[in-house]
């Protein structure tokens, strides 16, 4: 699934061990989810969707 | 089956915690229970516990990779683990079907039973880099 995580945090200015600290996940799993390989659960996708104070349709665009 | 010491998690670090102890104890209870049974050679009830005391230790190692997949909060590195345990299941099952059935026309040596375990802990840790690979 493609998303706007790498976007979101250059504009902030995060690192991805910065991203991975606020949600309190691996840097590995932050790096995973901004090649799109990896989908988040609905309650990590959540967790991503507040810390951007977005919506989880803005984060992430469905292919289908 | 753990990433790097510092960015560890809790429940990687209550891993390594209780795996530590857990290997200890197989390596003194396993050259304990050879050497009692070597010098007293013991019957009945006394040989079954001696025989069977080495396995519980790793029925705990067993145990403690269950809790940590449990315990472990980021669903990703779960998700690899699990990943990774399905392919050290799939391994260890296809290799000791094949070897069972070579074992049968006597052309492999006979392998212990207890040496399943350390295949699938093998074979997990070999797959555990490619799964991850998937995802950079």
């Amino acid at each position: 699934m493609k998303n706007r995580l790498k976007v979101l945090r250059a504009e902030r200015d995060w690192s991805q061990a910065d991203l991975a600290d606020r949600l309190d996940v691996s840097r590995q799993t932050v790096n995973a989810l901004e090649t799109g390989k990896y989908d988040p659960s609905l309650p990590l996708a959540f967790r991503i969707a507040r810390l951007f104070e977005l919506s989880i349709e803005t984060i992430f665009q469905d292919e289908a | 089956m753990i990433c790097d010491t510092k960015t560890m998690s809790l429940a990687a670090k209550r891993y390594i915690a209780r795996f530590a102890p857990a290997m200890t104890a197989y390596v003194g209870v396993l050259f304990a229970s050879i050497w009692w049974i070597r010098h007293h050679d013991p019957h009945g009830v006394l040989l079954w516990l001696l025989a069977i005391a080495p396995a519980l230790p790793v029925i705990a190692v067993i145990a403690i990779m269950g809790l940590y997949l449990i315990e472990e909060q980021d669903e990703f590195v779960r998700s690899t683990l699990v990943q990774a345990m399905l392919w050290g299941l799939g391994v260890t099952l296809a290799g000791c079907t094949a070897w069972g059935f070579l074992e049968n026309v006597e052309l492999v040596p006979h392998l212990p039973l207890y040496l399943v375990f350390p295949v699938f802990c093998g074979a997990m840790g070999v797959a555990q880099p490619f799964v991850r690979r998937r995802y950079q």
